[in-house]
């Protein structure tokens, strides 16, 4: 949850600006490729729900390295077939997830109890083959599941996904505010991207650490301020055109038989998958 | 021509004691085209959600149609269904109008409050699409809009109900000229038999969407009268800082005078 | 950064969405009721603040930087049980659609940071702020705290979650399946960054953005509901309606009911073994079959043997001495825990409802 860094005082602002300029970025790549033509992007939303998430549940419960990394493999495969450009995958997960998993798995290698089977010479570190394996699950599990759902949502409209929830049972009112918060998501990055980029204009010198620390939380306090205002409105808003508490919903999607097939074809592939990696 | 809504000496106050309205008192018409003038702050935004019963007075009367105007009158489902078909609110800003997902689903939201038939609704929402032409965003996040996009999808989600009576807080602000203009237009097409009541500072477009104006000032109204006799007020304009002063210098001369961009002749 | 996939096992994960479902079926209750036709607004600008603040990269004291999840300031301005639907919200939107933080961990992410986090948040604020004169010192510094204890408590638990994988969940091998540390490992890494960068920064916001809200919003944090402008807000601790609890307390009751469960896994949890294992040659069997069969050292470890003889607990081996059936016996001491665990947030329910029914009604 903190990520440790020493700083110019100014940097914090730069940091911020990237990870909101980042988060707007992928919201309009993932309009895109679900926009686009490709195998994943005629499927029924409910059925891509249902069913990679089965195949993720099916790379979690696996036992065999061998099985997971046929389900990346899988992943991969209808990447290619929706218009996904690999280089998408490489940024946004396998990278990332790499990087992240060599850090914190990395002592595992030595820590776990077993059968040395690497011994560094100087350092009189032993690999285990019990910790090299347990890395290698970490690091295939991670990076089929993200692999997954990065594509579930790339092909995928949100708002399609969040009706497809309905389908799953989830409560109406759930839905509707998850739509909501996404929504205004994009509202509040933009509002804070704003604050931060009029605030790094007008600095000429390098800030005290007291000086960027009251930015900070400022900005923050602002941006609290500024949703509970919205919030305010909205409701009114949702007030003048008759919302009375009950949440409606239009229904949405109808299920061909190519979606049935579809559905059925995930679906026993993770119970395949399960069943040969117990 | 019928009143529709009657107000008699209505006061309201923000939370922090500030006095929003004070004694206000007015009739509206049925099939009235009204403009509300004031400068920011004198109270337009408020007397609209008053009218919206989204506020409620705190002293005096608002009446809709011989109605009361009450919170426990709008919890009145019978009641609360029949004001908030017949009466809609376009707000400012439009990003806190547009909550929903798509454009689509949007404009369909006041239609599904009204339980309208799930056949029905798609054909509505098409249509008021189509006449405010942004059928070819009907998918689209509104995030994703610009800002005239935003005002008519805005539009077309409270113009959808059919109401009789359309309410509208500024609606030319933040917008570029062609949009400004494209509102104006739709708005003139729009008012045959509705009633119309716009809260504006805009002295451009008064003329092209209002009859008649009321001036606020600080909560009160301090003039009422035919938009074309208010137009040419100047010194009431300049006093309720709708235009400005300018001060010109002529050789060693200096004079002031009421101007007003635009419509008004600038004279010497 | 939020628990990955592929870190907790299904088993834990399950166990972990079981243990969120109750407070997400309740809070739902009670913030329907509450705020009723606010809730959906509300709730829904309060879990993209969250989303948003979380991306901001806070500067700590020292020249650090840090990350907030704006759980505690949530927490405290709408009231605990909103808070945990809000930032669930804001995490399952992170994982889902921003790829931060795993799909199976979603229950696990949600019970620690908005559940754990919130509740513990709106405690230590109430208790510590309870009685302060609004706007003073003592609200502030109870903010601070607030957010500090939120984030170390979710964090430890995390730890936790971490730390029993390799024990529970290994194959024929010895390799740990999922998590590869044990709880000596995760506890000290987990809370190291949390009780410096992590906990500071929270502590941070929830001071500041308080502070703001104090001088802007008044009327906000003095729990008023009215059908005025500003916004509506839950002031919790004085009801505690048992009828809405029902769904709390059938999770809780079904999680007891699969304690036995406990009892399938085979042998003693590696690490959990007593003095007398050592001794004993069956015992040493296990020890080495489960370590990768390297032998346990020939005598009982001496720090063992002397700490073994401190405490005695009342049940040892979770069996209290005059069951004889292990199942029924582990159950037993579950529901001792548990029964535990609700006495102890009762008497701090009392204390927090005594406490706020004094002269001042303000948070």
């Amino acid at each position: 949850m903190a990520r440790v860094r020493t700083v110019k005082p100014r940097g914090f602002i730069e940091r911020s600006l990237e990870a909101l300029v980042r988060a707007l970025g992928h919201a309009i790549e993932s309009e895109e490729i679900a926009k686009s033509d490709g195998l994943l992007q005629h499927l029924d939303p409910r059925v891509k729900l249902v069913g990679f998430f089965s195949l993720i549940l099916a790379s979690v419960l696996s036992r065999s390295l061998v099985i997971i990394s046929a389900i990346f493999a899988f992943a991969i495969l209808m990447a290619m077939c929706s218009r996904v450009p690999l280089l998408t995958l490489v940024k946004r997960v396998w990278l990332p997830i790499l990087i992240f998993t060599t850090i914190i798995g990395a002592p595992a290698l030595f820590m776990t109890p077993g059968q040395v089977i690497y011994r560094f010479p100087i350092l009189n570190l032993g690999i285990t083959a019990q910790g090299a394996r347990s890395t290698l699950f970490l690091l295939a599990r991670t990076e089929t599941a993200a692999t997954l759902s990065l594509l579930l949502v790339l092909c995928t409209y949100w708002t399609h996904l969040l009706k497809a929830l309905r389908a799953l049972r989830v409560p109406a009112v759930v839905v509707v505010v998850l739509g909501m918060t996404h929504r205004y998501i994009f509202l509040l990055l933009e509002t804070a991207r704003e604050t931060f980029e009029s605030r790094r204009s007008r600095i000429i010198n390098s800030l005290r650490g007291s000086e960027s620390r009251q930015l900070a939380v400022n900005t923050a306090a602002v941006l609290m301020d500024r949703s509970l205002q919205v919030a305010d409105d909205v409701y009114m808003a949702m007030q003048s055109r008759g919302y009375d508490g009950e949440v409606r919903v239009m229904p949405e999607f109808r299920m061909k038989r190519k979606d049935y097939a579809v559905l059925a074809f995930l679906l026993s592939l993770s119970a395949i998958a399960v069943w040969l990696g117990r | 021509m019928p009143e529709i809504f009657d107000l008699r000496e209505v006061s309201y106050r923000y939370d922090q004691g500030v006095t929003a309205l004070d004694r206000v008192t007015l009739q509206i018409h049925q099939g009235e085209r009204i403009a509300l003038l004031g400068a920011n702050g004198s109270g337009k935004s408020t007397l609209l959600r008053i009218l919206d019963a989204l506020y409620f007075a705190e002293s005096g009367t608002v009446s809709f149609n011989g109605s009361v105007l009450s919170e426990a009158l709008l919890r009145d489902d019978a009641f609360r269904f029949v004001f908030r078909s017949r009466v809609g609110l376009v707000f400012q800003n439009a990003d806190v109008q547009l909550f929903n997902p798509t454009v689509f689903d949007e404009v369909a939201f006041g239609p599904l409050q009204l339980r309208l038939s799930k056949d029905e609704i798609p054909r509505r929402v098409m249509q008021a699409l189509e006449s405010m032409g942004i059928a070819h965003l009907k998918d689209r996040a509104p995030h994703r809009l610009s800002g005239g996009e935003k005002k008519r999808v805005a539009l077309a989600s409270v113009l959808v109900m059919e109401p009789q009576v359309v309410l509208l807080d500024e609606p030319t602000s933040g917008l570029d000229p062609r949009s400004q203009s494209q509102i104006i237009d739709l708005l003139q097409n729009y008012s045959d038999k509705k009633t119309v009541i716009t809260a504006t500072h805009d002295l451009n477009m008064v003329e092209d969407i209002a009859d008649h104006c009321y001036i606020l000032e600080q909560g009160r109204i301090v003039s009422s009268g035919a938009t074309t006799d208010i137009l040419q007020d100047l010194p009431l304009l300049e006093r309720t800082n709708l235009i400005h002063a300018h001060r010109h210098r002529h050789g060693s001369l200096v004079h002031t005078h009421p101007h007003q961009h635009g419509h008004g002749q600038h004279e010497h | 950064m939020h628990i990955p996939d592929g870190y907790l096992s299904p088993a834990t994960c399950a166990a972990l969405y079981a243990a969120a479902s109750p407070f997400w079926c309740v809070s739902l209750q009670r913030v329907k009721k509450l705020l009723n036709t606010r809730m959906v607004p509300l709730l829904s600008l309060s879990a993209a603040f969250s989303f948003v603040v979380m991306m901001f990269n806070l500067p700590l004291p020292g020249g650090t930087t840090g990350h907030a999840t704006g759980v505690a300031v949530s927490a405290i301005v709408l009231g605990p049980w909103a808070s945990m639907l809000a930032i669930s919200v804001a995490l399952i939107i992170q994982a889902v659609f921003f790829g931060d933080g795993g799909i199976t961990a979603i229950g696990a992410n949600c019970f620690n940071i908005a559940i754990i986090g919130s509740l513990v948040a709106y405690g230590v604020y109430r208790v510590i702020s309870a009685g302060a004169a609004f706007g003073s010192r003592r609200r502030f510094v109870a903010a601070a705290i607030a957010g500090y204890a939120s984030i170390n408590v979710a964090a430890f638990i995390t730890a936790i979650e971490f730390g029993i994988q390799p024990a529970l969940f290994r194959d024929a091998t010895g390799t740990p399946l999922y998590a590869p540390y044990g709880l000596s490992v995760t506890i000290p890494a987990m809370m190291l960054g949390h009780v410096t960068f992590a906990g500071v920064a929270e502590a941070l916001l929830t001071a500041g953005v308080l502070g703001y809200l104090q001088r802007t919003r008044p009327a906000l944090l003095a729990h008023r509901l009215t059908g005025r402008p500003s916004t509506a807000l839950a002031n919790e601790a004085g009801t505690v309606g048992w009828r809405s609890l029902k769904p709390l307390v059938a999770g809780l009751a079904l999680l007891l009911l699969l304690t036995p469960l406990g009892v399938l896994a085979v042998g003693t949890a590696w690490g959990e073994w007593s003095a007398e294992d050592f001794a004993s040659v069956e015992g040493r069997n296990q020890i080495a079959a489960v370590s990768g069969n390297q032998a346990p050292p020939a005598t009982v470890p001496s720090g063992l043997q002397r700490l073994s003889s401190v405490w005695t607990a009342p049940f040892p081996d979770y069996a209290p001495p005059m069951v004889k059936h292990e199942s029924f016996g582990y159950v037993l001491s579950g529901m001792f825990g548990v029964g535990l665990v609700t006495l102890a947030t009762m008497a701090l329910g009392g204390v927090l409802r005594f406490r706020g029914a004094g002269a001042h009604r303000e948070a």
